[in-house]
């Protein structure tokens, strides 16, 4: 497609924005930073979302890409070379522009700037790092900036952008080497884990207080001294555009924290924006349900103390439809429960089902100065829908409970969803009788799917 | 027979009602607070307006700091910024507990009044934190971002000094059109609290506004960063209610 010489400011934020909103990264947390006078910026430990878009994802960075135009021609990307879309490419100018305007009337929390290749992953990356370098330098830009290195691009380059980023990402993609060759046939597992290794060590150099110093050439990254990738890095995984089941992925991503100390680790359910023979076909539309146990896992991995294998396992090697990764594994697991809410340490309160990292705090802190009870519990934030099968309180229950799988379980889905449980995990949790009811039960209706996907289980 | 102090409903007038009541020697169990005003009066009580004074708001907070430290104190504050009617009581309640467990109180959620100011602050704290995300600003032609807000409880006081740093090299002023006050921030100064009765300066400020250019391109963007195949209003809903919207730009409509 012809590239328009005249394109207007308002086209290209279309244009560009549409090609960016397939990446889900848009955090602003991990780094605290005071405002500078007569600079525009600071930024917040635990994030702000500025906005809500109309599919529910929070719009806390401006998330653009430089350009749309590519190189590459990976199977799963809008902005594929082989694809007929139109192309646009910002200026520096504009793009410190709209960030400058944006953040002043306080639409956005910073700018997260990504890019296709353009001609080649060095001259792409120079672009961003001259877009940056003027944001902070001449704009006196102190807000918060999340940017993509490309992979490919000399490492100098993404040593000195790190120096203007606070969270810098390489996009993972396809959890496994297979799957990235045959959808992403241009690009290389190694090419995109070198420029991640190259961030992790800067990092763990920064908390020496190694940061190289670039403060007498003209050209430095910035005129104070300022930390390398301050708020970490992160990257993304599709989910279902491949065959990988969850298993695959929460290993992949448990690997990723433990040997990259990588922040985050982002799940993208795959929409099918491209029609080719080598995608899935996804008739209910993207795995949202999927993608939403994978975030709920993600967060055990890393607050809750619990490791991939805990959760899944090669005989169960994906997450169950009905149930959170949690109960799932306290189902599994009864033998532990129920815990005394007086006694047990935060780590075993942790692994309670409806008790959540606040409501653990809580209870610690309270229990100090007095005894608590089912009530007083409920006040703190937990759960007790989901919880009373789980604990006592000065040694009592809450109700009479059976500690048995199927009796829970049903607590747990309420009579109306456990027959939906009976059809899909047959056999999981009780074996089959002569007078099992299994037959009789209705098959789930389009309702029980919806609710299911929307997480109101 | 219960005693009823009535008193302002601000911070320094609840803190000079709590001295009242305490002071009055009749006993916590047979005093209550009250905010002035409310309408509705109770038949078998005795009224008694809290007279305001600087020195026993003070005396309050020096009492509070001493015994309970500087963590419910800030509590407090944020509680006496609620709408809720029965706060004034409820912060009494509170700091008869405060003042004789000490710092250790804010924990101790299984009793009922600490547990009801920590409601309290928890609202107040989450509005603020909303507000602090969701509130526009509109540029003048003079430069000055105004932004309105028509928050439930009285939180424009806590979103000053966040803008105050964040937005310290420009004039801003953050407008609450429920209580028609609003904070003010002056480039590289500080920034004050006002009472602004009369409205009609924001139509003055308004017909200068503004480069619509940059609300054009922000509801460009909200629009298309959504995607399309995931469209979810309900979630989109419970993480920004409706009535946050009439003053966000993104969900105004545009010049056409």
């Amino acid at each position: 497609m012809f590239i328009q010489q005249t394109m207007d400011l308002q086209e290209k934020l279309a244009i560009l924005a549409d090609a960016a909103k397939y990446d889900v990264a848009c955090t602003s947390s991990g780094v605290e930073r005071k405002g500078r006078p007569g600079q525009l910026g600071s930024a917040v430990y635990a994030g702000l979302c500025h906005s809500f878009a109309a599919d529910g994802r929070c719009i806390s960075l401006l998330k653009i890409l430089y350009t749309n135009q590519c190189v590459y021609d990976c199977k799963y990307c809008i902005n594929r070379r082989s694809n007929d879309v139109p192309r646009a490419a910002f200026t520096p100018e504009e793009v410190c522009r709209l960030t400058m305007e944006f953040y002043r009337r306080n639409y956005i929390e910073g700018l997260f700037l990504s890019s296709g290749v353009l001609e080649s992953p060095d001259h792409t990356m120079d672009l961003l790092y001259q877009t940056l370098w003027k944001l902070r330098n001449e704009c006196g830009f102190n807000g918060y900036i999340h940017l993509k290195a490309i992979p490919g691009a000399d490492p100098a380059l993404i040593e000195r952008a790190g120096l203007l980023a606070d969270r810098m990402s390489v996009n993972l993609e396809l959890p496994t080497a297979e799957g990235l060759k045959k959808l992403a046939p241009s690009k290389d597992r190694n090419r995109i884990l070198n420029p991640m290794r190259q961030i992790q060590r800067g990092i763990a150099a920064q908390r020496q207080g190694l940061v190289p110093y670039y403060g007498e050439e003209r050209n430095a990254p910035c005129r104070w001294a300022r930390q390398f990738v301050p708020a970490g890095q992160s990257t993304q995984l599709i989910v279902g555009a491949t065959p990988e089941n969850d298993y695959q992925m929460l290993t992949v991503a448990e690997a990723l924290y433990k040997n990259y100390d990588l922040k985050r680790v982002f799940y993208s359910a795959f929409v099918r924006v491209n029609d080719d023979s080598l995608l899935p076909a996804l008739p209910g539309g993207p795995p949202l349900l999927r993608e939403h146990r994978l975030y709920q896992a993600d967060w055990l991995l890393r607050f809750y103390g619990f490791s991939a294998g805990e959760l899944l396992s090669e005989t169960q090697p994906n997450f169950n439809v009905l149930l959170d990764p949690k109960c799932d594994w306290a189902l599994r697991h009864l033998e532990l429960f129920p815990v005394e809410v007086m006694t047990a340490d935060y780590y075993t309160l942790l692994r309670v089902p409806g008790i959540g990292v606040r409501s653990a705090k809580r209870i610690a802190a309270a229990r100090r100065s007095g005894r608590l009870d089912f009530p007083d519990l409920k006040k703190m934030g937990v759960v007790l829908k989901r919880a009373f099968c789980f604990l006592t309180c000065g040694g009592r229950m809450m109700y009479p409970v059976r500690m048995n799988r199927d009796f829970i379980t049903a607590q747990l889905l309420g009579e109306e969803k456990r027959r939906a449980w009976d059809i899909g995990q047959k056999d999981s949790y009780r074996q089959m009788s002569m007078f099992d009811d299994g037959f009789l039960n209705p098959a789930p209706e389009p309702e029980d799917r919806y609710s299911a996907a929307l997480g109101q289980l | 027979m219960m005693t009823i102090f009535t008193c302002a409903d601000s911070f320094e007038g609840i803190l000079c009602g709590v001295y009242d009541a305490w002071m009055s020697g009749l006993g916590h169990e047979n005093v209550c607070l009250e905010l002035a005003d409310t309408g509705n009066l109770r038949l078998f009580a005795e009224y008694r307006q809290a007279e305001e004074d600087p020195k026993k708001a003070a005396k309050v907070t020096g009492a509070i700091r001493k015994k309970a430290g500087q963590e419910v104190y800030e509590r407090v504050y944020r509680a006496s910024l609620s709408c809720e009617e029965q706060k004034a009581d409820r912060i009494y309640r509170f700091l008869v507990c405060a003042l004789r467990i000490g710092p250790e109180v804010v924990n101790m959620l299984q009793l009922p009044a600490v547990y009801e100011l920590f409601r309290m602050n928890r609202f107040v704290a989450n509005e603020a934190l909303h507000m602090i995300e969701f509130v526009r600003f509109s540029r003048t032609d003079g430069g000055i971002l105004f932004g309105t807000v028509e928050p439930r409880n009285d939180v424009i006081t806590l979103m000053a000094p966040h803008f105050a740093d964040r937005l310290n090299a420009e004039n801003w002023i953050i407008y609450d059109e429920r209580r028609r006050s609003a904070v003010i921030h002056r480039a590289m100064g500080e920034w004050i609290a006002a009472e602004l009765p009369d409205d009609s300066f924001r139509e003055k400020l308004m017909e200068s506004s503004d480069q619509k250019e940059f609300e054009d391109l922000w509801r460009t963007y909200h629009k298309h960063i959504a995607i399309a195949e995931r469209t979810n209003p309900r979630c989109q809903m419970s993480h920004l209610p409706l009535r946050f919207r009439p003053h966000m730009t993104e969900f105004q409509e545009g010049r056409a």
